[in-house]
């Protein structure tokens, strides 16, 4: 199964830290090796400060106590420069820990500046190092730490530029710290910088943004509770959708998963299975291929067994596959609901094109059901009248009445303009015949 | 020769004919002394084999003019033998214009024996005609005033040659004797220079090799130098002591030639020799460059006109020349070529070692330019036919080397704005190859390497007398492994540093090249993401011309991985005017309705594509009309009752309604027939036979994976049978069985069910699945009468509703109502790419939605609606001119309609005849 994790194409889009739950995910579900998991956490955390953090990993990968000394070494100078930024970064920092202090700033930024110029000797400088101290403290892995830095940094900052890259830090804090309500706030901040193309050379380096700003997106979208709904809203806009198809079609899968479980989005869905469509050269896994079996190819059996792979794919995706636990129990409340609204597809498909089904053989097959299951599946589908439909046991069929279009809607729809054009009509040469005499 | 004579002069008298033996004879030895004299020469240039080539061009010119002369000659004897005066005379012309020519070609003031003793003997001829009264009585009047005429001719052409002749009639052997004289004397001459440039050689302290290749410049030399006219022989006087020669006396003689250039009186190819004289004494490399650009300059202007091409050999020498010139500045690092500053006037007097750059004037981004485009003028004009066009492909590697080499230079020297024009160059000489003919392409590189090396040192060897530059820059073009990532490594420089036209070029060679190796997608995404579509119209022509390339290559590729709409969507547009020959420039296509002026007719012909560089026009119909026809056969299967409502291609439908006109159908000789017989057939749903008839068409051939191509045609076409038998037969069936189908049309049962399923979905067919059963079940939707007439009057209803607003706006005038206009959606290709990513779409999803709406009311008057439609789209168009565009609108369908009528008449009158 390890051919549909797309760890490898979403982990160049996330930030360094980003990727370690995801790393986590997979060592959880065992897709890879320990030590192939181990070794690329090593990889991942080189780059970064944590120096302490890699040093176990390396003792239990190796099962030594012995640590190289190039991490010795590293430490020590993790240490020396957080304490030389800690310095310089210092009286910033107790000026905004000090509350009374804080009072006096006020939303004019300017007056603030000059405040703090004048009366604690804070310059561009300090703030420039707390910028420095809060990702150096990103880096560590304190993110609170940094996700206090950062917005306190923003509030004082002048360079656009840096203002944009704090939103990024603040926001990768917050989902690491999994605050996901805050995160999704910074996120639409975020968002609006995004689209506005004034913060950007190059249309290339907007979609870059926009790509990245959709893959930190997965990580809040599949844990909001209403973030389904969110997923499409941001996907689905011609924006982000040119860009997923250009760079990232990878991401289809999530906006593919997001729309089956969330059925009340008809028009777009349309829209959707053609983009998938047209995007299947490019990409495509057990999820884009059932959209593309149901709406496309309408082959019923290929979808039955998509479905099944689905499971398999949604298991593993560390987005999508997140657990509740529940006392003993785990569950995936994505597996469920998404194996639910498939199923409902794939019926309300095949009753669309079917006059007569045979529910004890055929439906309950497709269906993954069996007989009396299906029967009350479908009673129940027909009682909230989501099913023009009857079963007529004897023969063990479901009958589906053929909906035609009404010809007497049809007539009122042909004449229903008719009235309302002669009434401007009429109107416009009332019009026209008085200010003809006006004059 | 002489023996020639013989047998052709034994009939006349006995006198006359001594007397023309024993001037031919001396003619004969005149041209045999010729060849001695240029095998004497060969003699002496026997180290290298080098000079060999040259020498024979240099001769073959000379004795050519000599053999027409001779020639001519011959002919003036004929016409004496028949007493002709009227050809005499216009002999005697020819041999005075190639006199001239002799003159130029030999450089000679001396005028040939040959010449002189045709003169004699004409005199003693005409003489001997005039005192012979009697024949001239006997003359025609024609011949009598040719006689007349030719004496007066003579007299006083005579006049001007008299000693000469004198002296011949004196003894004909003395003149031969001194030509021999002169010859010897000249010999010795290049003998003594030779030995003296021998002396300078040693002095240079050169090589042993180098040494004989002096020589052989020198002998090169000298035969040029003889061919001289005298003043220049003066002039090059100064360059004989090669001690003497300075930077100044060479600067001034560069100077003057220069200045010469374009005035009149100014021989090209002198110009050119001139020059590449000039080349071997220069004093320092950065002057030996400057005159190189010169030599290049004006082997440019060879070539006088716009519409000829440069000769073949001056083209040759004209790449040597560039590839001496990157030697030199790949030598000596220190020159930069600009064309912006002006440089000073002794800037060349540097010397290589100078400290500091050393600007030159030149452009070789504009040379190589210029280069490749006499390159594609040559292919043009050579017919392809022949076996000159094939030698002339052959010199394409060379063409590629040099522009590889320039580009390195300039990537180096980091003008990456001026090495990306060049890689354009590069990338339109391989775009359009595929991978079998590039591979061919390398192949034929590889071979020609060895014998290509020598003939390049041959080349570049001579100059090489004061500033000797060895080889730096390699002279065999490297290519990689795969086309691909040749255009790759191109095109992703060019999109880095080109200009925008550039960057459109590439990007359309780019397409073409995706779309010929299959890349369907790849090609559609870089069309659509670079709206080439949206400004192509302000582009030039001949980009304009590689974007129909591109779309027509984009149009076979996207049917050969089977995307039938997406090919006619490519392609229909091609050929809506029918003037794909034209759009395509291979080849003029004659309209009918318009003369084209001579102009427009050159600028034509100069924008035509080289043979080999065709698309094939055949199988781009076939595919055209294949893709046509499996759109709309179904098509017009489900619109029956208004089949002028929605048509994809009104190309093809006028062709189908031509054939159907027809009386009975005659075996399918070309594309069109094939493809009409195939829609016959598949009409009737008939896919084996459609299938046989499209696969007998030779065009496949021409695939490289002919077999799947066929097998997904089939697939297709039983689909779109499948389709077509399901809209036309429905009405006759209450329910069909699957098995039935899957044995009618030989398709399996899922594919069945997914096709039938989605025509169902898309409400194309009324009709469900019977599950148990495993039938299709039809529902009816026929209308009764009253709910028919109900429509109809609705339909009424509206009409009256709308002409009331059309007459109220007329009055009114200005469009202040907003009138409920039906969009139709367009299916122009161009239109519709231009909302990136949902071009196809567009196409297939309102088509069904329009069947659709449609169907409702098909059968109510349906001329109604006709005339409708067109008012619709007149009115849409602009809004202004409502009234008139309405009224138009009207006119125009009801002259269709009269159209039809006149048309009907005439197929029941072809009805008839038979009958």
């Amino acid at each position: 199964m390890a051919s549909y994790d797309l760890t490898q194409r979403i982990a160049p889009n996330l930030d360094r830290h980003l990727v370690f739950p995801i790393l986590e995910f997979l060592q959880e579900r065992q897709l890879y090796s320990d030590e192939q998991i181990l070794k690329s956490k090593i990889e991942l955390l080189n780059k970064t400060n944590m120096v302490d953090y890699a040093m176990d990993i390396h003792k239990s990968l190796y099962h030594t106590d012995d640590v190289p000394q190039d991490m010795v070494e590293r430490r020590a100078e993790v240490v020396a420069r957080l304490k030389a930024l800690e310095e310089a970064a210092a009286p910033l920092v107790s000026f905004l820990q000090n509350p009374s202090a804080v009072q006096e700033l006020r939303p004019d930024k300017h007056y603030n500046l000059q405040m703090l110029n004048d009366r604690y000797q804070i310059g561009p400088n300090q703030i420039e190092a707390l910028y420095q101290y809060a990702k150096f403290q990103f880096e560590c892995g304190n993110y609170s730490a940094a996700a206090d830095y950062l917005y306190q940094y923003r509030a004082l900052c002048t360079n656009s530029e840096r203002r944009l890259s704090a939103l990024w830090g603040k926001l990768a804090a917050e989902i690491l710290m999994q605050n996901w309500d805050i995160a999704h706030e910074e996120l639409n901040q975020l968002k609006e910088k995004v689209d506005d193309s004034k913060n950007f050379l190059s249309p290339l380096s907007q979609m870059q943004s926009r790509i990245w700003l959709m893959h930190w997106n997965l990580f809040i979208f599949f844990n909001h509770d209403n973030g389904r709904m969110q997923i499409i809203d941001l996907f689905n806009q011609d924006k982000y959708l040119n860009a997923i198809q250009t760079n990232a079609p990878h991401l289809l899968r999530y906006l593919a998963t997001a729309f089956i479980v969330n059925k009340r989005r008809r028009p777009q869905f349309k829209d959707f299975i053609k983009v998938i469509q047209q995007e299947q050269y490019s990409y495509k896994d057990p999820i884009t291929e059932f959209l593309a079996c149901v709406y496309v190819n309408y082959d019923f059996d290929g979808a039955q067994k998509k479905m099944r792979e689905c499971e398999e794919v949604i298991l593993n995706d560390p987005f999508l596959g997140k657990r509740l636990e529940e006392g003993n129990f785990s569950t995936v409340p994505l597996r469920d609901e998404f194996l639910e609204n498939a199923r409902l597809c794939i019926f309300e498909t095949y009753c669309r094109i079917h006059q007569r089904i045979d529910m004890g053989r055929v439906l309950a097959e497709k269906l993954n059901l069996n007989y009396e299951e299906a029967e009350r599946w479908i009673v129940n589908l027909i009682r909230s009248s989501k099913l023009d439909a009857k079963i007529d046991t004897k023969t063990g069929t479901v009958i589906i009445e053929p909906s035609h279009p009404n010809v007497y809607e049809q007539l009122i729809d042909h004449t229903k303009a008719l009235s309302g054009r002669t009434y401007k009509l009429v109107s416009q040469l009332m019009e026209h015949v008085q200010t003809q005499a006006a004059r | 020769m002489s023996s020639r004579f013989w047998t052709q002069g034994g009939s006349d008298s006995e006198e006359e004919e001594s007397d023309y033996e024993d001037e031919v004879e001396t003619g004969g030895a005149e041209a045999a002394n010729e060849t001695a004299g240029s095998r004497y020469l060969k003699g002496m240039a026997s180290d290298s084999d080098d000079s060999d080539g040259q020498k024979r061009v240099v001769r073959s010119a000379k004795d050519k003019r000599f053999e027409e002369m001779i020639a001519t000659v011959d002919q003036m004897k004929n016409a004496m033998k028949i007493n002709d005066w009227v050809s005499l005379q216009e002999s005697f012309d020819k041999i005075n214009k190639q006199l001239e020519k002799v003159m130029r070609v030999t450089e000679s003031v001396k005028v040939p024996s040959l010449y002189i003793k045709a003169l004699v003997m004409l005199e003693d001829f005409l003489n001997q005609a005039l005192s012979n009264k009697e024949a001239k009585k006997k003359m025609s009047s024609s011949n009598a005033k040719a006689l007349n005429s030719m004496k007066q001719k003579l007299k006083k052409n005579n006049k001007q040659y008299e000693d000469l002749i004198n002296k011949c009639r004196e003894n004909p052997e003395s003149e031969e004797e001194k030509d021999e004289d002169e010859e010897t004397e000249e010999d010795e001459d290049e003998e003594s220079e030779f030995e003296e440039d021998i002396v300078e050689g040693s002095d240079a302290d050169e090589e042993e090799e180098e040494e004989g290749e002096e020589e052989a410049d020198d002998v090169n030399d000298k035969g040029w130098e003889k061919k001289l006219s005298k003043k220049d022989k003066l002039i090059d006087k100064q360059f004989k002591n090669p001690g003497e020669i300075t930077w100044e006396t060479v600067n001034k003689k560069f100077k003057e030639v220069v200045a010469a250039r374009g005035r009149k009186g100014t021989g090209r190819f002198e110009q050119v020799e001139q020059l590449t004289f000039l080349t071997k004494v220069a004093k320092t490399p950065a002057q030996k460059l400057e005159i190189l650009f010169s030599v290049i300059s004006a082997q440019f202007d060879v070539n006088p006109g716009l519409s000829g091409h440069m000769p073949i050999n001056v083209w040759k020498k004209c790449v040597q020349n560039m590839l001496i010139v990157l030697d030199i500045l790949t030598q000596y690092h220190n020159i930069a070529v600009n064309d912006i500053i002006e440089p000073d006037e002794n800037e060349t007097q540097k010397p290589a070692d100078y400290n500091g750059t050393i600007r030159v004037w030149g452009n070789l981004v504009a040379f190589v330019e210029k280069i490749d485009t006499e390159f594609f003028k040559s292919l043009q004009s050579i017919d392809p036919h022949t076996r000159e066009y094939v030698e002339r492909l052959r010199d394409e590697p060379m063409l590629s080397v040099l522009a590889q080499d320039v580009q390195d230079y300039l990537e180096r020297v980091g003008e990456f704005k001026a090495a990306a024009k060049v890689a354009l160059r590069r990338v339109e000489l391989i775009y359009y190859k595929p991978q079998e003919v590039y591979d061919a392409m390398r192949k034929l590189v590889d071979q020609v390497g060895d014998g290509d090396e020598k003939a390049g040192e041959e080349e570049s060897r001579g100059p090489s007398a004061f500033i000797v530059v060895p080889e730096v820059v390699p002279r065999k073009p490297t290519f990689p492994e795969n086309s691909r990532t040749m255009m790759d490594m191109l095109v992703s420089l060019i999109y880095k540093y080109g200009d925008e036209r550039t960057k459109a070029r590439a990007m359309l060679c780019d397409i073409y090249h995706h779309a010929l190796l299959d890349e369907f997608s790849i090609a559609r995404d870089l069309l659509l993401m670079s709206h080439l579509q949206d400004n192509v119209q302000q582009m030039d022509v001949l980009s304009q011309i590689l974007f129909n390339r591109a779309m027509a290559q984009l149009g076979l590729c996207a049917f050969r991985v089977g995307l039938v709409a997406e090919g006619h969507s490519c392609l229909s547009e091609l050929y809506s005017g029918g003037r794909v020959k034209e759009l395509l420039a291979q080849g003029v296509s004659q309209s009918r309705y318009h003369e084209k002026t001579p102009e427009q007719e050159r600028l034509e012909r100069r924008r035509q594509m080289p043979y080999h560089m065709h698309i094939n026009l055949e199988l781009l119909e076939a595919v055209h009309l294949i893709c046509a026809m499996l759109l709309e056969a179904p098509n017009m299967a489900a619109n029956v009752h208004d089949a002028k409502h929605k048509v994809i291609s009104k190309t093809f439908r006028r062709l189908l309604e031509v054939s159907e006109r027809q009386t009975f159908p005659a075996p399918p000789e070309n594309v069109r027939d094939h493809v009409m017989a195939a829609t016959r057939a598949l009409m009737k749903g008939d896919f084996q036979n459609a299938f046989d008839v499209i696969n007998s068409l030779d065009v496949w051939k021409l695939l490289r994976n002919r077999e799947s191509v066929l097998e997904m045609l089939k697939a297709n076409i039983k689909e779109e049978a499948l389709r077509t038998y399901l809209f036309t037969y429905t009405s006759s069936y209450e329910s069909l069985s699957l098995d039935q189908l899957t044995k009618m049309f030989d398709l399996s049962e899922a594919q069945i069910h997914s096709i039938v399923s989605k025509m169902m979905i898309n409400e194309e067919l009324h009709a469900s699945w019977d599950q148990p059963t495993r039938c299709i079940v039809f529902h009816e939707i026929e209308h009764s009468r009253l709910q028919a007439l109900a429509f109809q009057l609705t339909e009424k209803l509206s009409v009256l509703a709308e002409s009331n607003e059309r007459a109220i706006e007329a009055r009114i005038g200005g469009g202040g109502l907003d009138l409920p206009l039906r969009r139709r959606d367009n299916q122009d290709f161009a239109m519709t790419g231009a909302a990136a990513g949902k071009w196809q779409d567009n196409l297939s999803y309102t088509q069904g939605r329009q069947v659709n709406i449609r169907l409702g009311y098909a059968g109510s008057g349906r001329t109604v609606v006709l005339g409708q439609s067109g008012g619709y789209s007149r009115n849409r168009s602009g809004q202004s001119r409502g009234a008139s565009g309405y009224s138009g609108g009207y006119r125009n369908s009801a002259a269709r309609g009269s159209q039809m009528d006149s048309s009907a008449r005439m197929v029941s009158l072809n009805k008839g005849v038979p009958v």
